[in-house]
């Protein structure tokens, strides 16, 4: 562990930006996401976890897969330096991690058939991630129901924990601790450091709410398909997606071409939600997810039933933002609660 | 690494009219593609998009592919302009295909409605390599209207083939062209004179179809582990990944599209 007192983080910054692209948090506005870094001395430490999730780092937005000129496929070249997130939340490490097994390696069986993403695992495989635990959880945030916590490292190649007067760098994977190995005029972590990092954790799990029990959730969703449940909750969804683009682990898309037919033109792959009613329906006319309540039960039982079945693990980290972001103030925790309540 | 998102550089042909909304595209990829039969591509026209389809050819010819598409979107709009000599693309092939290995020294009886009819084609073709591995090959094929019956030319050539193949047609309503079996594909399942304990059965067509279609199935005595479903939806990427054609917690573009009933039979909106 190597402590960095704060009048130097700037220098600490610097230092990394020779080899890595540079993503922090960054105010945009009235909003704040995670940009890349220009100049260390414009990043806001004080920025708790950013409005947009930093999914976008690894899966953008919008991205050219390729663009092509008469019959020809031309390859998009981008930043090839390696990129580095400093300033990234315990909830949106793991969201990386989940985000890993559906584009990287993270979850190939010998008889699974999965594809690996190119376009993910050649930022994300390469990228270290600094994350800083959370000294003061926001009363939308729950990522205690999924086994973590605010000063869980998971997810993290670095935890990086603020005293008030340094941050304190404790490594958490092998890449991690062969950067911190590797670094040179920093001192190490003190006692006292260690005292008020372990201070800190006490205080920020005090501070979350109660643990919701989420055993058998997945079954629960899957027994309850056809309860009017979906239709109460649903009635009050307006499908408006913005829970879906927030997320940081909703990974939606669709292909698009954007150009002149047959001349030139580019292919972009484009964040998607299951709230649209057009994201299913087909050419036809028909749509399998026709109802509101029907695409509103999908994101529901992707994240807490599917998603367990295909990878083990729910498809959220309780980061809250959907709890915020929403019009209707539909919570995403009180329609766990009201699932669970139900008969099946 | 492969970029699973390129397209292979693939010229058009030729183009064959099948019914006055449904043209065969005759595709020469500049590497072979090989396929098993049930396995879908997604077809570039650039500038327009992508869609998926499934090849109509026969699987044991990866040099050339023929697709069957019903003009009815934005790319099959597009593509039902071009002629010989457009420049397309194809990437995959997706999904697991027919389990042929599964259907030999079994009756097998294969049901289409309308362009539903163009997998099947590669099924039979499929099946056709040697049809004595199969107890029998009985076809049965709707339309909403004679017109629509996809490839009509070929059925005699199929039946002559071998003894062991059938071939019934039916049509929706009744139309003065038309002299042969008029009702909906399930009523062609109605007085099935197959040893069904011997039997699987596949079909693709419409989703209301296929609805229809498996419970007259297991009306007459299948079994849902006997019965395969083209389920064709929705699909951006083809990989699992993108979300569209999840069904339950299968992703029909990687465990289909062609799925054993018994495993999505619990899946209550199914049929969508």
């Amino acid at each position: 562990m190597i402590r960095i007192e704060k009048e130097r983080i700037d220098e600490f910054i610097r230092a990394l930006m020779e080899t890595w692209s540079v993503y922090a948090p960054a105010r945009d506005g009235k909003n704040t996401l995670f940009a890349p870094v220009e100049d260390p001395a414009g990043i806001d430490h004080g920025i708790f976890n950013t409005d947009k999730s930093p999914k976008e780092i690894f899966f953008p937005h919008s991205e050219v897969l390729f663009e092509f000129e008469g019959g020809e496929i031309k390859k998009v070249e981008r930043d090839a330096r390696p990129i580095a997130v400093w300033g990234l939340r315990g909830c949106d490490a793991r969201s990386l991690r989940l985000l890993d097994k559906v584009f990287g390696s993270a979850w190939q069986k010998p008889d699974n058939d999965m594809f690996e993403d190119p376009y993910w695992k050649e930022k994300y495989d390469d990228s270290i991630i600094f994350g800083t635990a959370c000294n003061e959880p926001r009363s939308t945030c729950f990522c205690n129901w999924f086994g973590a916590g605010p000063h869980d490292g998971a997810g993290m190649d670095v935890k990086v924990v603020d005293t008030g007067e340094a941050f304190i760098l404790d490594p958490v994977s092998e890449k991690g601790k062969k950067y911190i190995g590797s670094l040179k005029g920093w001192a190490e972590a003190t006692k006292k450091d260690v005292t008020k990092m372990k201070a800190a954790a006490k205080e920020a799990d005090k501070a979350m709410g109660e643990v919701f029990g989420m055993d058998g959730i997945q079954e629960k969703m899957a027994d309850l398909f056809l309860k009017p449940v979906w239709n109460d909750i649903g009635a009050k969804c307006v499908n408006c997606g913005a829970c879906a683009f927030i997320c940081s682990t909703c990974h939606c898309f669709d292909v698009q071409d954007e150009g002149k037919k047959g001349k030139k033109g580019k292919r972009i792959r484009i964040w998607d939600t299951c709230m649209f009613p057009i994201f299913t329906m087909e050419a036809s006319g028909h749509n399998p997810r026709d109802m509101s309540k029907d695409r509103l039960r999908q994101r529901f039982m992707h994240k807490f039933s599917y998603f367990i079945n295909n990878y083990d693990e729910h498809l959220c980290t309780g980061c809250g933002r959907c709890v915020i972001v929403c019009p209707v103030n539909l919570d995403i925790r009180e329609v766990v609660r009201e699932v669970m309540a139900c008969e099946a | 690494m492969n970029n699973p998102y390129y397209p292979i550089d693939t010229v058009l042909e030729d183009v064959i009219t099948e019914t006055p909304t449904i043209k065969t595209f005759c595709l020469k990829p500049v590497r072979p593609v090989r396929f098993k039969s049930g396995q879908f591509m997604q077809l570039t026209v650039p500038g327009v998009g992508e869609a998926p389809f499934t090849p109509s050819s026969d699987p044991n010819i990866a040099e050339k592919m023929e697709i069957t598409i019903l003009k009815t979107g934005k790319v099959t709009d597009a593509l039902h302009e071009l002629g010989p000599g457009a420049k397309l693309g194809l990437r995959g092939p997706f999904g697991k295909g027919y389990p042929l290995e599964k259907l030999e020294g079994k009756e097998v009886v294969v049901v289409g409605g309308g362009v539903g009819l163009a997998p099947m084609r590669s099924l039979l073709y499929g099946l056709f390599d040697d049809p004595s591995k199969y107890k029998r090959i009985s076809i049965k094929f709707g339309a909403r209207e004679p017109a629509e019956l996809c490839f009509r030319g070929q059925y005699n050539e199929w039946v002559n083939l071998s003894e062991n193949i059938d071939l019934t047609t039916t049509i929706d309503v009744p139309h003065p062209e038309w002299d042969g079996k008029v009702g909906l594909v399930t009523t062609l399942l109605d007085d099935l004179d197959i040893n069904i304990t011997d039997s699987y059965a596949l079909s693709c067509g419409p989703e209301i179809m296929l609805k229809f279609v498996t419970l007259k199935l297991l009306e007459v005595g299948y079994k849902p582990p006997q019965i395969y479903l083209s389920m064709n939806r929705k699909m951006s990427c083809g990989m699992g990944k993108c979300g569209r054609c999840n069904v339950g917690h299968y992703y029909l573009c990687v465990d289909g599209p062609d799925m054993c009933y018994d495993k999505i039979k619990h899946v209550p909106n199914v049929f969508g």
